[in-house]
């Protein structure tokens, strides 16, 4: 919404300076955005008079004007068709700025000097105008600047940004409502005199609605031979700094009315109008009809129309038609003021694909019981600016009139809720300001205007309280609220530690929105469904992930194609899968771990290839951390792991997730050509295990025995099946089994492996005697002999 | 005088000459005059030729002698005067073994901080999915049916009529409903809304919203905890502006500036001049919020709020593209350790 400042100050009588006008009104909630000079493609446009017109040679579009700046003369360079000797036009002098970045300077055109310019109203900023120059009074004096002539000097062009619950702001009148308000003044509505003749205007038209609920009231006016022409400048200056573009005089009248009363206007050209009635009804399936703008659209049983009778003249409250619009020759005029349903303006302008200045006023919210005042102001505009005759009466269809709403407000509510202390007497002067009526003493009963909709409860009368008050002078209090206990959800705490744990041992974390390519979830899990997203933003982003390893695979390759090859990630996210109970698509939560390219090269640790161990080491960390035990990997074959390493993970014998080595082809669809391992595991399963009170062991009295173990075993026996052996055949002083070196090649037969296993014996009673440990240690040589054939190797 | 004699002569003279030098600068300048190309012990050097054969050698042993003795004792006296003293084979400044280490998200890391500064005000976290459903996400929340977030133009829509959540105030409808007061919540979570990706909105975003309803909850009470909030988030001297504005579930509602911390309010590029910046929604929850989730109206009153994660982000450590964040360049995240 753009508004002229002076037109603000003209309303009010107020003396406020524009950034104090634009603070005030932001702090009662019309926010005030841009404050722009209302001239500020005028400076160094001055009036200039048309002395002389001379051809250039060799040019026959262009000609060359002398004109007289008041204290010079000038010869400028002119291209328009319009100039004239003796014409009174704006010259732009050398360093004017003008509306699409025109700046003057010095040029030479056809080998003239030329450091002037004559311009247009599209130039001036002014309109769209710009096949000719804008032709100024002959009244005005050579010399004067053309901001002080056209009064744009010293005004603004205030904009402002409205919420959408704000229906009343969107007029001059309104905003200065608000103003008068927080000044505690009245607003100098336009007054006027209208005459009418004694003719009627009954007699040429009749007024049927026959969906009274799309359109409550319709209201006509005849206005005969008025004299189409260009408005004047004080009403083409408040359309232009409403951003309005002038057309000509009727067309302005209608549009100046409703950017200064908030109520939408029509003029149509009576004798083109096609009956003497006017019938509101609901639109037909694919009636044709013809906006003003040329378009020719098919109409649904959605739209309002205006129609004479027999077919349609204008989409109520959106456009009108093109078959009755005003023109030059227009002679008599039908004016409709009237009042339609916001939702079904909605509609109507969502079913015709566009929005109007009318239609935005109509589907927020206008005021049914303004449009006599407005029909009338805007026929004695017509009476003086166009010579129109104006005929008895309104035609005014209004079947059931619409009531001011009546609201119980209640002062020490109002000041339980905002925190407050204002005296009743000052809250009735905030609602008189407001032009409210109150009754009542304790408790009041406000009567609001139709004009405010939006108000329709006791909270948006305690509202209206708060924002003229001002919110800057509501306390701000210090009362805790609550408990003095406030707990720390232990899953937000487990995840904050896990993050720790994983940032520690070397993983980045990454975070992902969840929307996914169903192409390349297709890569994965082809098994699991897919949350498709019915209006995705595109064909990229068409579902939520149903596992984290798609997320980590798009990561992993943004970093590698931005040549960071090498990367450990983690994320903690959430899946979308089908769900449990009906009614929700389950949202778990996962964690998905990925390794790629090489380990950190320092002078002392040269770089291997992030594996496997890398993985299952950061699990291990957690695992410690959170005292889950051991993970255990079952081989299992997943389409999109190589298929030597792709396995299942448990824990407590429980299956939580899978790890494996990504397969090359599928890595190639997601734009990664290296190496990637990747686990992903159930996050709630990890939580359940988690929480658990440690409870303290006392610290060993008695010292620990300490036995190594070398042997050679065929490759394919695991690692976790010796220990397993071990920890049971050592028996019950076994206090831990460790793996301390791994070793295949040369002095090795191929196909086999050397494995060194330590175990640490102790006793919680007593010093162990040698003689219990060698037999421990007997025992399971025996056992691993018998049940993996190895060979024990000397130390 | 000869030349042996002219050569122990200069020898004994740089040496107390060096004894008495206390800085690098007069140990180079005894340096030049004694050994440099032109220097005294050099000159007689240089000279042996012309010597007669049966002096030439005594002579050149003398001075070779003279001229070690000069420059060890430079040396020494060089190192003792640049603080060096005895140096060994050690090297402390080869690069300490710095086992790699992660990060966690700048994300993670601004919800964390909001989190722990409300924690210490008494709210505690309430999270909800992410796939919602027209009621929590708008009906509970007072949008009128036909009110523009609905539309297939702002959300994102999934099967069986759910949507993406646009924001996380829907975990407030589904508290409100399972609790009673007194309640006082913050909601942290990721929400969603149909626009196209560029360096200034995202399809998705974070955003935290904040809840306390009990009996006698005012907007004074708001505004205090707004501005403990963004004393503690931004800076102890931090001044707000409420703004009127408008929200379904909220009325009055009110939009909060915070003076720019970058420029203190001066006026500055990211604050477009004004000194202010809009850093988050509020208000007081609308009775009929309250209402739907069967809390009397009459008897408890509550206030509001919500704010974006990556727009603070953007704004304290100054990114420009939004899309950095969702993007997860380890150039970029470790940025942020
Ligand atoms: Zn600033």
């Amino acid at each position: 919404m753009k508004i002229s400042y002076k037109w603000l100050i003209e309303l009010t009588g107020l003396d406020w300076n524009p950034e104090d006008l634009g603070d005030r009104l932001t702090l009662c909630g019309t926010a005030c955005e841009y404050i722009d000079p209302a001239d500020q493609y005028m400076h160094g446009v001055i009036v200039g008079e048309i002395l002389a017109i001379n051809k250039i040679e060799g040019a026959d579009k262009i000609r060359l004007a002398t004109v007289n700046l008041g204290d010079r003369q000038l010869d400028v360079v002119c291209g328009a068709p319009n100039i004239e000797v003796g014409l009174k036009v704006p010259v732009a002098t050398l360093g004017a700025k003008l509306d699409g970045g025109i700046v003057i300077k010095k040029a030479k055109i056809r080998g003239i000097d030329s450091e002037a310019m004559i311009c247009s109203e599209r130039e001036l900023g002014l309109s769209d105008e710009h096949a000719g120059i804008l032709v100024l009074d002959s009244s005005a004096t050579p010399g004067q600047e053309l901001a002080e002539l056209l009064d744009y000097k010293d005004d603004f062009m205030m904009t402002f940004e409205l919420t959408p619950n704000r229906p009343d702001s969107m007029s001059a009148v309104g905003i200065a409502r608000d103003m008068a308000a927080l000044a505690s003044v009245k607003v100098n509505k336009p007054t006027f005199e209208l005459t009418e003749s004694e003719e009627k205007a009954s007699d040429y038209i009749k007024v049927t609605i026959e969906d009274e609920v799309a359109c409550p009231r319709y209201a006509a006016r005849i206005i005969k031979n008025v004299k189409i022409a260009e408005s004047p400048y004080w009403l083409k200056k408040k359309l232009v700094l409403a951003g309005v573009r002038p057309i000509s005089n009727v067309v302005d009248i209608t549009n100046f009315v409703m950017l200064e009363l908030g109520q939408p206007l029509h003029a149509f050209d009576y004798d083109r109008f096609g009956s003497k009635e006017v019938v509101v009804r609901m639109g037909k399936e694919k009636e044709p009809f013809k906006s003003l703008d040329g378009a020719d659209h098919e109409l649904t049983s959605e739209v309002i129309m205006i129609t004479n009778g027999k077919t349609g003249v204008a989409a109520g409250g959106v456009m009108g038609g093109f078959d009755s619009e005003v023109e030059d020759g227009t002679t008599n005029i039908l004016l409709e003021a009237a009042y339609f349903n916001a939702s079904m303006i909605r509609k109507s302008r969502r079913q015709l694909g566009f929005v109007t200045e009318s239609s935005q006023r109509f589907e927020k919210g206008a005021d049914p019981n303004i449009i006599e005042y407005a029909i009338d102001y805007a026929a004695s505009l017509l009476q003086s600016l166009c010579g129109g005759e104006v005929l008895a009466g309104i035609v005014d269809c209004y079947p059931s009139v619409i009531e001011p709403l009546k609201i119980k407000f209640r002062p020490k509510r109002c000041n339980d809720i905002i925190g407050t202390e204002l005296t009743s007497d000052k809250m009735k002067q905030i609602f008189e300001d407001l032009e409210f009526t109150v009754t009542g003493d304790t408790d009041f009963e406000v009567t609001v205007p139709t004009f405010r909709p939006d108000i329709e409860r006791e909270i948006d009368l305690i509202e209206e309280i708060s924002r003229i008050i001002g919110f800057d002078n509501i306390p701000s209090s210090n009362t805790n609220i609550g408990s003095l206990y406030t707990p720390i959800h232990y899953e937000d705490k487990f995840k904050k530690e896990m993050r720790t744990v994983l940032t520690g041992v070397g993983f980045d974390e990454f975070i992902s929105h969840g929307l996914a390519d169903s192409k390349l979830a297709n890569l994965l899990h082809t098994d699991r469904p897919q949350l498709k997203i019915a209006n995705p933003i595109s064909e990229d982003l068409d579902i939520m992930r149903n596992c984290l390893m798609q997320t980590a695979m798009t990561v992993i390759h943004h970093n590698v194609s931005h040549r960071s090859l090498d990367l450990s990630i983690f994320e903690i996210g959430k899946t979308y899968l089908p769900p449990d109970d009906k009614d929700y698509w389950a949202e778990d939560e996962s964690l998905v771990l990925a390794v790629t390219g090489n380990t950190q090269h320092t002078w002392r640790d040269k770089p291997r290839p992030r594996d496997f161990y890398d993985i299952t080491g950061a699990m291990k960390a957690m695992a410690t951390h959170f005292g889950w035990g051991d993970f255990s990997f079952e081989a299992k074959q997943f389409s999109f792991f190589e298929k030597e390493i792709s396995f299942e993970i448990s824990l407590n014998n429980k299956v939580c997730g899978l790890i494996g080595k990504m397969n090359s082809k599928v890595s190639k669809k997601f734009g990664v050509k290296q190496d990637v391992f990747i686990a992903e595991l159930n996050l709630a399963y990890l939580l359940s295990l988690s929480n658990k009170l440690i409870a303290y062991q006392p610290l060993p009295i008695y010292p620990a025995a300490l036995r190594d173990l070398a042997m050679i075993v065929k490759e394919e026996v695991q690692a976790n099946e010796l220990l397993q052996q071990v920890k049971k055949s050592a028996g019950k002083y076994a206090e831990s089994v460790e793996i301390f070196d791994l070793y295949q090649g040369k002095q090795i037969e191929k196909g086999k492996k050397s494995i060194a296993i330590s175990i640490s014996y102790r006793s919680k009673e007593s010093s162990l005697e040698s003689a219990i440990v060698d037999a421990s240690q007997q025992k399971v040589v025996a056992d691993l002999v018998k049940k993996f054939n190895v060979e024990i190797r000397d130390k | 005088m000869s030349v042996l004699d002219e050569i122990t002569r200069l020898q004994n003279e740089a040496i107390e000459r060096i004894g008495k030098s206390d800085s690098l600068d007069s140990l180079q300048e005894i340096q030049n005059v004694y050994l440099g190309r032109k220097g005294l012990i050099t000159s007689i050097l240089k000279s042996l030729k012309d010597l007669p054969n049966d002096q030439r050698k005594e002579v050149g042993a003398s001075a070779n002698k003279a001229r070690v003795a000069v420059s060890n004792l430079l040396n020494e006296k060089k190192e003792s005067l640049s603080g060096g003293g005895e140096r060994s084979a050690f090297d402390p400044t080869l690069p300490g073994t710095q086992p790699q280490t992660g990060v966690v998200h700048i994300i993670t890391q601004v919800i964390e901080d909001i989190c722990n500064t409300f924690h210490g005000m008494g709210f505690e976290i309430a999270r909800g999915p992410n796939v919602e459903t027209d009621y929590y996400n708008f009906e509970a929340l007072n949008f009128p049916p036909d009110h523009p977030a609905r539309d297939m133009q702002d959300t994102m829509f999934v099967e069986h009529d759910r949507l993406l959540r646009t924001h996380t105030t829907p975990v407030q409808s589904r508290f409100l409903e399972t609790h009673k007061p007194p309640i006082k919540i913050i909601t942290p979570g990721i929400c969603f809304r149909n626009e196209a990706i560029s360096t200034r909105s995202h399809v998705a975003f974070h955003q935290v919203d904040g809840f306390v309803v009990d009996e006698g909850v005012t907007m004074a009470d708001m505004k205090g905890a707004i501005l403990a909030f963004c004393k503690a988030f931004f800076s102890d001297d931090v001044k707000l502006k409420f703004r009127p504005s408008y929200f379904p579930f909220t009325e009055p509602s009110a939009e909060v500036d915070i003076s720019c911390f970058l420029c203190e309010g001066k006026g500055c590029r990211v604050c477009k001049y004004a000194g202010w910046l809009e850093i988050l929604g509020c208000g007081m929850i609308d009775p009929n919020v309250l209402e739907k989730a069967g809390i009397d109206s009459e008897k408890y009153s509550g206030y509001a709020f919500g704010m974006g994660v990556e727009r603070p982000a953007m704004l304290k450590y100054k990114i420009n593209d939004i899309r950095l964040f969702f993007n997860n360049d380890n150039r970029f995240l470790r940025q942020f350790r």
